[in-house]
């Protein structure tokens, strides 16, 4: 597992050395390590909690609105204001949780959807406004970071790729212990049997909770990161389109594989953008290949190379 | 004022033999193969390019009879297809549930596109099935409305009369509570599953014609049927047909009154909030086993 | 054998080397519209004025003695991140000369086009993109707007409403209008307006996308009987079957569509129907018959190659590809932004229809070498009945009362 992260830092720390100069694939790469956080949160809540949580793009969102009203509005300084969005969107994740864990399978995902669905009219509507949601137009001028002088933003993309480099390793690394550690046996232990592991002590609960909201916070942080990093923000975020992307990564990557999902953001993202030209047919395409993802490459790639190589059946 | 609250009541009327006929198909399907299928929006749309491409480009004589005709059989055969060849070899899998939901999402990526593909990305118009109106009093409703409350409500009813009062109904249950049981009793269970979503299929298709006559048909708008009838589903409980008929009423009336008198925008969150707080109460939804 | 031989080599040399050569000879514009998505009609009926112009230019020597090629982008459903990379893709990436594109992000699109020179034609219609210009004009000086945002569009329909030669039975207006920027816009301008001189907005209805069961709004309609119903929603579905609700019981009441009637299902799916209904369309070419013998041959023309009438932005998108070009050519360089840009600023552009000169934050205003048209459908077809501004009346076209009002 480790072998797979170091890797995938160590390859996306020197692309910048080719790319620095072609704004349009910095943008691409950005939006990978934003998108490899956020799926592999969604990895870690759906395939390795079990819970199955569809309000990833919702908290995204959230985090980024809060950070760019919280900056916007009330002027506070970027960095700060993306930590504080992580931190609401922390809390959210947690009282949505609550309500969430006495529930069934479709009823998790359903409720969490409705998260993801009543945000679109919230944010459009009167009460969003109040907030400064800046109703349906969003909010347009966000600040960008500035930490001690340096400017991070869509301007300065090196720099900015760079700090969002550190964030994810920071982040992965976050995760990837959780899995690790008791906690990780632990869930392994509730999906596997509820009813025996609650009988050993495991309190499901508590888990399910901490989970909830630790995902919550980092999808939050990179939302608001997001949202720094293009200076403007729309309803237009809470499209089907991130939602299905975020899927696909983790198909790709084998759910419940971590890290596989994080391979599975770049190779979605790569494939996504080679498959532009093709229009209409992109979506066709990519529906297709989730079919037979599923079909036939049980877990995605990580499962793959668990099949190559005996080596690394350590890892998962 | 009276009349506003009669139309108001004939409008909620309405909406709920429509959202009845959406969700029956995954209630059914849910309840017994316990697949979610993300894919329920284009199957729906399905229905209504079958119906176009009957009626315009093949001008299909016999009007919307011969459409229907033509249609089950055809439905079956697509639903019975893809549950044996795409879903059923998931359930050997770990994590069967969340592997359905994903294979269903890329196939509905799939499917819709295809259509846009194929149909190009403009809504399309189905020629109306029956036309006219009804005036009674100071109430004017439209014939095909009545028609499909009256096709809906008793559709559902029949079905589920049939679930249970028949053999065959019967053992669809049984499949649905408890399908190693069920296999060790004789039920061929594999069988009831693909059949089962081969008549969600055809129930979903069915409605998706008789929505789209009334209103278009739309390529992009499967995610929203799919929320529709998952919302309606849940609330009336996974797997209750009668659960389901009556959330997709109260459903129905919910909106139209929160539209009438909030308006059209406090609609979403209205509903979504009273599902909340239903499931907040009965986790299972209305009549939901478990 | 031996020419043979060398006949072949050459040929072979020249196929590989060819198309490099000739592509050299190219000069890129990029077009990000919504080719995927819920905007992919509208993006179309941009396209299809786009494609048709650079047909044009192309079909007769190209510009500067070069083919103009169109490098397309998906911006789908608009999210940042995807404006943003369109710009950085199209400008950053492959250099393109020019960009041409209709809605293109409400906003979020000045900023993303804002950071490159190369003049960025968009026609979002919306005051978010207008602030943006207006809070640097300076850095967004490639920025063109080649339609009035939403709020002058409504003043024009507001002019037209009150030009009408009927009189209405009351001072009551229903307006009924989508919750996104557009429809906020032109519904907050009408009600403001008509407000002003003495009517009564009886209800200001906010409606999401894919509403499609009227009844509640149309039982407290047919309480008020306003004179007015004006339903703003750039989208077929609903307005389609607003209308068949509302013509079961109908109220003596002028329907206003707005921009609503231009999608082309509505008149497609409705017909004759629809007759009786007045919308309007920016920077539009009058209907049925064209204002002068020019534009008559660009309509037939454009209809000989689409199949079906003229839908609101192909003209203008035309237009502004080939304003682009005459000033490309004035200035004798695709990629001296400055001169290009100023050129495009100061000088007008001979069109179809008469001079047409940016105005006010760069926005091709309504004047009336491309006005704001507004219609009524009459036998199943659009008829211009005004152009604005000024206001007047097109040729000998007449509103037509509405079958539906009776006396």
């Amino acid at each position: 597992m480790v072998l797979i992260l170091g890797g995938f830092y160590c390859v996306m720390g020197i692309l910048p050395l080719f790319f620095a100069n072609t704004a349009h694939i910095m943008n691409i790469l950005i939006m990978i390590l934003i998108w490899a956080v956020v799926a592999s949160c969604w990895d870690v809540i759906m395939g390795f909690a079990g819970i199955f949580s569809f309000g990833q793009v919702a908290f995204y969102v959230i985090g980024a609105y809060a950070s760019a009203i919280l900056s916007v509005s009330l002027d506070i300084p970027p960095v700060f204001a993306i930590i504080m969005a992580g931190v609401i969107t922390g809390v959210l994740g947690v009282i949505v949780g609550l309500p969430c864990l006495k529930l069934a399978g479709p009823y998790v995902a359903l409720v969490t959807f409705a998260v993801h669905m009543t945000l679109i009219p919230f944010l459009k509507g009167p009460l969003g406004r109040a907030i400064g949601s800046g109703g349906s137009q969003g909010i347009l001028t966000i600040p960008p970071i500035n930490l001690l002088g340096v400017a991070f933003s869509s301007e300065h993309l090196v720099p900015f790729f760079y700090l969002t480099l550190f964030l994810t390793i920071i982040c992965t690394l976050i995760l990837a212990l959780i899995i690790k550690s008791y906690w990780g046996t632990a869930f392994l232990a509730l999906k596997d049997s509820e009813n025996f592991a609650t009988s050993l002590g495991i309190s499901a609960f508590k888990y399910k909770l901490m989970v909830f909201a630790i995902t919550s916070f980092i999808t939050g942080l990179f939302g608001a990161l997001y949202a720094h990093y293009v200076g403007m923000l729309s309803t237009k975020m809470l499209s089907m389109d991130v939602f299905t992307i975020l899927m696909i990564m983790m198909v790709i990557g084998g759910i419940g594989k971590y890290p596989g999902v994080v391979v599975g953001a770049v190779v979605t993202v790569t494939i996504s953008q080679l498959l532009a030209p093709l229009g209409m047919y992109r979506p066709l395409i990519m529906g297709a290949m989730v079919v037979i993802l599923v079909l036939f490459l049980r877990d995605g790639v990580i499962g793959l190379a668990q099949k190559i190589s005996p080596l690394q059946r350590k890892f998962g | 004022m009276v009349f506003e609250i009669i139309d108001v009541i004939i409008s909620g009327l309405i909406n709920g033999s429509v959202y009845a006929l959406m969700a029956v198909g995954l209630t059914l399907v849910y309840g017994v193969t316990k697949a979610f299928n993300f894919a329920y929006g284009s199957f729906y749309n399905m229905g209504g390019y079958f119906a176009w491409m009957l009626l315009i480009p093949l001008g299909m004589i016999g009007g919307y009879f011969s459409v229907f005709f033509a249609a089950i059989p055809v439905l079956f055969a697509v639903g019975y297809l893809l549950e044996k060849v795409l879903v059923s070899p998931l359930r050997k899998h770990d994590d069967w549930e969340m592997k359905v939901m994903m294979l269903t999402l890329g196939l509905s990526l799939f499917m819709d596109f295809g259509y846009q593909a194929v149909f190009g990305p403009n809504i399309k118009s189905l020629p109306g099935m029956i036309e006219g109106t009804l005036e009674i009093g100071q109430v004017v409703l439209f014939h095909q409305d009545v028609a499909i409350f009256i096709l809906s409500v008793g559709g559902m009813l029949c079905f589920g009369w049939i679930l249970n009062n028949t053999r065959t109904g019967m053992a669809v249950q049984a499949v649905a509570q408890n399908p190693a049981g069920a296999q060790i009793v004789g039920i061929p269970k594999d069988f009831i599953f693909a059949a089962t979503f081969a008549i969600s299929t055809i129930m979903v298709g069915l409605g998706g014609i008789l929505l789209c006559q009334k209103t278009f048909v739309d390529p992009m708008g499967s995610t929203n049927i799919m929320i529709k009838a998952w919302v309606i589903t849940a609330f009336g409980g996974m797997g209750s047909i009668s659960g389901s008929l009556y959330a997709a009423f109260i459903l129905g009336m919910l909106e139209a009154f929160v539209g009438w008198h909030f308006g059209m925008i406090y609609v979403q969150i209205a509903t979504l909030a009273l599902l909340l707080v239903i499931l907040a109460v009965r986790p299972q939804g209305l009549m939901g086993r478990e | 054998m031996k020419t043979l031989k060398f006949l072949v080599a050459s040929l072979a040399i020249f196929m590989f080397v060819g198309p490099w050569a000739f592509a050299a000879e190219t000069i890129k514009i990029g077009v990000p519209l919504a080719m995927t998505g819920a905007y992919a009609g509208s993006g179309d009926n941009y396209w299809k004025g786009i494609e048709m112009a650079t047909n044009e230019i192309n079909q007769s020597g190209g510009l500067l003695g070069k083919q103009i090629e169109i490098i397309r982008f998906d911006s789908q459903e608009f999210a940042p991140e995807i404006v943003m990379q369109g710009a950085d893709y199209l400008c950053g990436k492959m250099k393109v000369s020019s960009i041409h594109a209709g809605w293109a992000g409400w906003g979020q699109d000045i900023r993303a086009y804002g950071k490159y020179d190369a003049p960025f034609f968009c026609d979002d219609g919306a005051m978010p993109s207008v602030d943006v210009y207006k809070s640097d004009p300076e850095k967004y000086y490639n920025t063109y707007f080649i339609t009035d945002t939403g709020g002058d569009q409504a003043n024009s329909m507001f002019n037209m409403l009150t030009a009408l030669p009927y009189e209405y039975p009351n001072k009551k207006i229903v307006i009924i209008n989508t919750d996104d920027t557009w429809g906020m816009e032109v519904g907050d301008t009408l009600s403001k307006r008509f407000k002003k001189i003495g009517w009564k907005v009886a209800k200001r209805e906010t409606v999401p996308y894919g509403t499609n069961e009227w009844g509640p709004i149309l039982t407290k309609v047919r309480r008020i009987n306003p004179a007015i119903i004006h339903i703003e929603i750039p989208s077929s579905q609903e307005v389609i079957t607003f209308f068949r609700q509302f013509i079961k019981k109908p109220t003596n009441s002028i329907l206003s569509y707005g921009w609503s009637i231009t999608p082309l299902e509505v008149l497609a799916t409705m017909g004759k129907d629809a007759d009786g209904i007045v919308g309007e369309m920016p920077a539009g070419m009058p209907a049925p018959v064209a204002p002068n013998p020019k534009a008559q041959a660009w309509v037939d023309k454009y209809m000989d190659i689409y199949k079906h009438a003229i839908p609101a932005g192909s003209w203008i998108a035309y237009t502004g590809v080939m304003a682009w070009a005459d000033a490309v050519t004035a200035v004798g360089d695709e990629y001296n932004f400055k001169a290009v840009n100023k050129h495009l600023k100061e000088a007008g552009y001979e069109g179809l229809q008469g001079m047409i000169k940016f105005g006010e934050n760069n926005t091709w205003h309504a004047q009336p070498a491309a006005p704001i048209v507004h219609y009524q459908v009459q036998n199943g077809q659009l008829v211009a009945l005004y152009t604005d501004p000024p206001i007047k009346p097109y040729k000998d076209y007449k509103f037509q009362v509405p079958r539906w009002i009776k006396k």
